[in-house]
């Protein structure tokens, strides 16, 4: 039999071991994740020019977190960044809603839906780009057709060329491609809320609409805020579609932070202040999320609290 | 070369010699790539290009690959390349430049030259006499900065006016428009049966081939200029209004298919011309080819070319810029410019003509019987090539046309009149160009 001291070095020692095994994983991540965030960080602190020999950088201290509170362009792209999110976020959780809910009725079990659901979510993102680029094409695209066909427009509609529809047109695509992954999600958490809780409502006397808002919504509560963080993350940093599709344009009506950040990094090469738009984005994303997460917390009643006190 | 020449900067101490051991055991085993002493070892080049059909040099694209092979052999050079979507280019080799490490020997650059001036070799020791009496002496304007040249030109790309020749017969047009007046009129008569006269690809604001870049072309037309001696913006004036004002014309009177304001890319508008959707576009003359192959195109034969139409100064046009240049950090520039130099013999540039559809540069090659009669628009773009064709390129062009093309944009669309667009654009590019000038 060991002794408490063996016993206490064995523990030790698995430890140790545990984290030298670990310790790869971690060093990974911090060349990943953790450098280019502090990189970016300071980045933003500096101006930065190329050189030769690779960035010359001279301190700015807040000069550029000072030049994004008058730069329009900043400003244009929050808006749109804004209405982008909160859009997609809606649309995709209330499609996505809606699809688990059909997903998980006895006549929607079959695997073939699930199969059709995942497409849009298989495909490459760019791919997915190019595919709405000949959907909206103004000349022949196939939106085009319909809409003139069912005769709702005369004349083809310039979906991505109308500043007031480019966005819209933008945000419906990427609502396509969200909504598989945010179904499953919220498939998945339909089928963790125990069948007797449904079988005791309905004995209570409640109706459809009742099991959905006393049973459903409460038993989604986690898969649901999960799904509205990730979506917003998601929506807020879009990228791929304004890339292909528009370019921001015209006349910058689909600018979404996320570009500005690579246009002005990439394309006017001023990577300080580019840096300084993307702490910006990983802040509100951040605050975002907060919020989100604690919106969602379950609240207690004023009679629980007096009970636990 | 630049490898042999890392390897002999180590320092010499015990644990480096072990290194330098094992290393050389290495790169033993590789072959003919190990820098042996006494043993002549092969030049590496790597070379940063476009993905074909853009243009893109043998090796690359697929011609002229026996005397690739053959170069490469007489010259005993390796070459690397790393060939990219061509909206990928710029950002490539920003990311390259900022990263402080040497990459490529020598790079495909577009009008990003000035932009990137620090960073390459300048080429004017390294071209030989008779090439440069066989170029367009303008061919050299886009790809030098600071009076010195920093690229050589490959491929003749100026923008000329592309029509369906069918279309403008039906319409009763014997010839194409000559000057605006006649182009207004024409692309009016041509839309009908649910086509657009005039159709380009408005929907990038930068860049050559962005909406700013085909604004300076009618600039150029209209006798305007973009910057006065100072370098200072002085093209926010009559002819820089009456440039937008056609422009904006041709757009609100239905002229001017309205999904040019959605397309990106040139291919986006050469789709639409190609399937028989629009009369007239100007374009570079790569189209020559895909219009004219029936898998791609509903207008085969029926492509016509000529000059852009004269403003009411002349006709003019831009530069495509699609150049070669050799980064400064090359170890081997000698050799670089030996293969930039074989890019650009007379066989290889036939061959690139023939094979690939972009045209030679080399006058010599451009008069040849055989690619004059396989390419009926090249001696279009030489007739081009004798006017004006600034592309007014600066190391903030990028910014510069950002700014500028916003603006046509907020034009095309309604939103404000070339006059607010121009004076608005012009106020922000004063500003661009006060931060380069400090």
């Amino acid at each position: 039999m060991s002794s408490p001291a063996e016993t206490g070095d064995w523990e030790r020692g698995r430890r140790r071991t545990g984290l030298l095994l670990v310790l790869p994983a971690l060093a990974v991540l911090a060349a990943v994740v953790l450098y280019p965030i502090a990189r970016t960080l300071l980045l933003s602190f500096q101006r930065a020019k190329l050189a030769p020999g690779g960035l010359q950088t001279e301190f700015a201290g807040l000069a550029q977190y000072r030049q994004m509170a008058g730069d329009e362009a900043f400003w244009l792209a929050v808006r749109h960044s804004a209405f982008f999110t909160i859009g997609e976020v809606l649309l995709v959780v209330v499609i996505s809603l809606g699809a688990a809910l059909l997903l998980h009725h006895p006549m929607g079990r079959s695997p073939v839906f699930r199969v059709i659901l995942l497409i849009p979510w298989a495909i490459a993102p760019v791919a997915n780009a190019i595919l709405w680029k000949w959907i909206y094409n103004a000349n022949y695209g196939v939106l085009n057709a319909v809409v003139t066909g069912l005769g709702l427009s005369e004349r083809p509609v310039n979906w991505l060329g109308d500043p007031s529809l480019a966005l819209r047109m933008l945000l419906l695509a990427d609502v396509w491609k969200s909504v598989p992954f945010i179904t499953l999600l919220l498939l998945a958490g339909l089928q963790n809320i125990p069948s007797y809780l449904y079988r005791a409502a309905t004995v209570d006397g409640a109706g459809a609409w009742n099991r959905f808002r006393f049973v459903t919504l409460p038993g989604l509560r986690a898969p649901l805020m999960l799904a509205v963080v990730l979506q917003t993350i998601w929506s807020f940093k879009v990228f791929d579609l304004i890339f292909v599709l528009t370019k921001a344009g015209p006349a910058d009506a689909t600018l979404l932070l996320n570009f500005l950040a690579y246009r002005v990094s990439f394309n006017f090469l001023d990577f300080g202040y580019g840096a300084a738009i993307a702490n910006a984005i990983f802040l509100i994303m951040l605050v975002l999320a907060i919020l989100i997460v604690r919106g969602f917390a379950p609240r207690r009643s004023a009679g629980a609290q007096g009970k636990l006190a | 070369m630049h490898r042999a020449r890392t390897m002999l900067s180590v320092p010499t101490n015990r644990r480096s010699i072990l290194k330098g051991a094992a290393g050389a055991a290495g790169l033993a085993a590789l072959g003919r790539r190990a820098p042996v002493r006494g043993v002549s070892a092969a030049t590496g080049l790597s070379v940063l290009s476009p993905l074909a059909p853009d243009p893109a040099p043998p090796g690359v694209a697929e011609f002229a690959i026996p005397e690739f092979d053959a170069w490469k052999a007489a010259n005993d050079v390796d070459v690397t390349y790393e060939a990219v979507a061509w909206p990928q280019l710029h950002d490539k080799m920003a990311t390259n430049f900022a990263s402080g490490t040497h990459v490529h020997d020598i790079m495909y650059n577009c009008g990003w030259v000035p932009e990137f001036a620090q960073f390459l070799t300048p080429m004017d020791a390294y071209l030989p006499a008779d090439l440069v009496a066989d170029l367009p002496p303008s061919s050299f304007s886009t790809v030098g900065w600071d009076g010195k040249k920093l690229g050589v030109v490959f491929s003749l790309s100026l923008l000329t006016l592309f029509y369906n020749t069918e279309h403008l017969e039906l319409a009763g047009l014997k010839e194409p428009p000559k000057t605006w007046d006649e182009l207004k009129g024409y692309a009016k008569e041509l839309t009908r049966d649910g086509r657009s006269g005039w159709v380009l690809n408005y929907g990038a604001p930068e860049g050559i081939g962005g909406v700013a870049s085909y604004w300076m072309t009618f600039l150029q037309q209209a006798g305007g200029t973009m910057y006065g001696a100072d370098g200072m913006p002085v093209f926010n004036d009559a002819p820089g209004i009456d440039a937008l004002s056609l422009m904006v014309e041709m757009m609100t009177n239905g002229s001017t298919d309205p999904g040019s304001l959605s397309y990106v890319g040139i291919n986006d508008a050469t789709n639409v011309l190609t399937a028989g959707n629009a009369s007239m576009m100007m374009n570079w003359p790569f189209m020559w080819k895909p219009a004219n192959d029936p898998e791609s195109s509903q207008i085969v034969g029926k492509l016509g070319s000529a000059i852009l139409p004269a403003g009411p100064v002349t006709s003019a046009s831009i530069d495509g810029t699609d150049a070669w240049t050799i980064a400064a950090t090359s170890a081997a520039p000698e050799k670089a410019a030996e293969l930039i130099g074989f890019y650009l013999s007379p066989e290889v540039q036939k061959k690139q003509w023939l094979d690939t559809g972009w045209l030679p540069i080399r006058l010599s090659v451009l008069e040849d019987a055989e690619v004059q009669a396989a390419a009926p628009n090249a001696a279009v773009v030489l007739e081009q090539a004798k006017l004006p064709y600034d592309s007014f390129v600066t190391p903030d062009y990028n910014e510069v046309t950002q700014a500028l093309g916003t603006e046509i944009q907020k034009a095309l669309g309604g939103a404000k009149t070339p006059e607010e667009a121009l004076k608005d654009a012009s106020d922000q590019v004063t500003e661009i160009v006060k931060k380069r000038l400090g």
